[in-house]
C-alpha cells in the first residue's frame, strides 16, 4: 500500500509542477515505485516537463469513466522504469471529476505503487479540493514572495478542514519546499528567510530549492532539472527526494552562497 | 558603515506585513468551511437538552493563542 502525496501551492507559476515532476522522478531513482497524476484538468503540464507529451494516449478521466484501464493510460518514463505518469485531461469542463471517481483512481494507484504524486492545479477550486482530498500528506510549494505565502496559507486552511483524512480525525501530514531562494538577497535582508516563512505558514520544512536557470533548460528539453547532476536545483530535488524514501539528508544551507560568505567575512574587515 | 541600518530591510517589511494578511485571512468565518456544518451538530446536540435560538461561533486570535468561542442562546420559554 503506497502514500499518496499532493503537491499543492495556492498561487500558480512557483514550481509546483516542476517540483513533482522532480520529486516523482527523483523517487524512482531511490528505488521505490511512483505514479505521478496531473491533476491539473484543461492545463495539462506535467506531460511536457517529463517529456512524454508525444506518449500520452488515454488521460486521468478515460480512466475514470471506464474508457481505458489504468495500465492502458498510464506512460512509463523514458528514465526510470519505477516512474509511470498518468496524464491530465485537456477537456475545458472541470466538472468531470467527482469524489467518488477520484477515490477509485486513487485507490488502485495506491495499490500498486510506493508512492502516488497527485500534482494539484492552481487556486483553490474544487479541481484543487478534488486532488487533497484522499491525500496522506501534501507538499506546499512557496517562493519567498508575499503573494505565493500568503496563498499557500489559504490552500493549508483548504487542506486542513477538507481533507478526507482531517474529516476522520486523523492528520494530514504537511510539508514545506521553499522554491526559487536567491542566497544573496535573503543575506542582504532583501528575500524572506526559511524560518521566517515557516514561522508564518506553521509548517515542516522539507526542502530548499535554490533558484537555478538550468530548470527552464530542463523543461525546454523535457528533461527533469534533477537530471542534471550539476544543476544546484537538480541536487536540491535529489536531496528531497531522498528524506520522502526515509533517508536522514542534512538540510544544506543554501541560503549562504558562497558570495555572501565572501562578503561577511570581509565585512568585518571594513 | 552603518547605513544599511537606516532603511528597513525589505524583508522585514515582507514578514510584518504577511503575519497581518494571513491574521486576518485566518480570521475569516470563510476560511474554515467546516464551521456552519459544526454550528448545526452543536445546535443539534444542545437541543436534545435544551431549546436553543442560535450558535455563534467567533474565532479570537490573541498573540500565539487562537481561541474558539461559542455562544449558545437559549430559549426564553426553557
Amino acid at each position: 500500500m503506497g502514500i499518496v502525496i499532493a503537491v499543492i501551492s495556492g498561487k500558480g507559476g512557483v514550481g509546483k509542477t516542476t517540483a513533482a515532476a522532480n520529486l516523482g522522478l527523483g523517487i524512482a531513482q531511490n528505488g521505490k515505485t511512483c505514479a505521478l497524476v496531473d491533476f491539473d484538468i484543461g492545463q495539462r503540464n506535467l506531460d511536457m516537463i517529463l517529456g512524454l507529451e508525444n506518449r500520452v494516449v488515454y488521460d486521468m478521466v478515460q480512466v475514470m469513466d471506464g474508457e481505458a484501464t489504468i495500465k492502458q493510460a498510464l506512460i512509463k518514463s523514458k528514465v526510470s522504469e519505477n516512474l509511470s505518469f498518468l496524464a491530465a485531461s485537456q477537456t475545458k469542463d472541470k466538472s468531470v471529476l467527482n469524489s467518488e471517481k477520484v477515490k477509485t483512481l486513487i485507490a488502485s494507484l495506491k495499490a500498486n505503487f510506493d508512492f502516488v504524486i497527485l500534482d494539484s492545479p492552481a487556486g483553490i477550486e474544487s479541481g484543487y479540493e478534488h486532488t487533497i482530498e484522499f491525500a496522506d500528506a501534501a507538499i506546499v510549494i512557496v517562493n519567498p514572495e508575499v503573494s505565493s505565502i500568503r496563498d499557500a496559507d489559504r490552500a493549508i486552511g483548504i487542506l486542513d478542514s477538507k481533507s478526507n483524512k482531517v474529516k476522520n480525525g486523523e492528520e494530514v501530514a504537511k510539508y514545506l519546499i521553499i522554491n526559487r531562494i536567491v542566497a544573496d538577497m535573503v543575506q542582504s535582508g532583501e528575500m524572506l528567510r526559511s524560518e521566517d516563512i515557516l514561522e508564518i505558514l506553521n509548517i515542516k520544512l522539507l526542502g530548499k530549492v535554490p533558484e537555478d536557470k538550468g530548470v527552464i533548460d530542463a523543461s525546454n528539453q523535457g528533461k527533469p532539472v534533477i537530471l542534471d547532476k550539476k544543476s544546484i536545483a537538480g541536487q536540491a530535488y535529489t536531496r528531497i527526494a531522498g528524506r520522502l524514501c526515509g533517508e536522514k539528508v542534512d538540510m544544506k544551507d543554501i541560503e549562504i552562497s558562497d558570495s555572501g560568505l565572501f562578503k561577511k567575512i570581509a565585512g568585518m574587515f571594513k | 558603515m552603518f547605513g544599511f541600518l537606516e532603511k528597513k530591510q525589505s524583508a522585514s517589511v515582507a514578514k510584518d506585513r504577511l503575519t497581518i494578511a494571513i491574521m486576518s485571512d485566518r480570521n475569516r468565518g470563510d476560511a474554515y468551511p467546516f464551521m456552519d456544518e459544526m454550528k448545526e451538530e452543536i445546535i443539534a446536540v444542545v437541543k436534545k437538552y435544551i431549546g436553543v435560538r442560535a450558535v455563534e461561533i467567533k474565532k479570537e486570535i490573541d498573540g500565539d493563542f487562537e481561541a474558539l468561542s461559542i455562544d449558545v442562546l437559549l430559549d426564553k420559554t426553557t
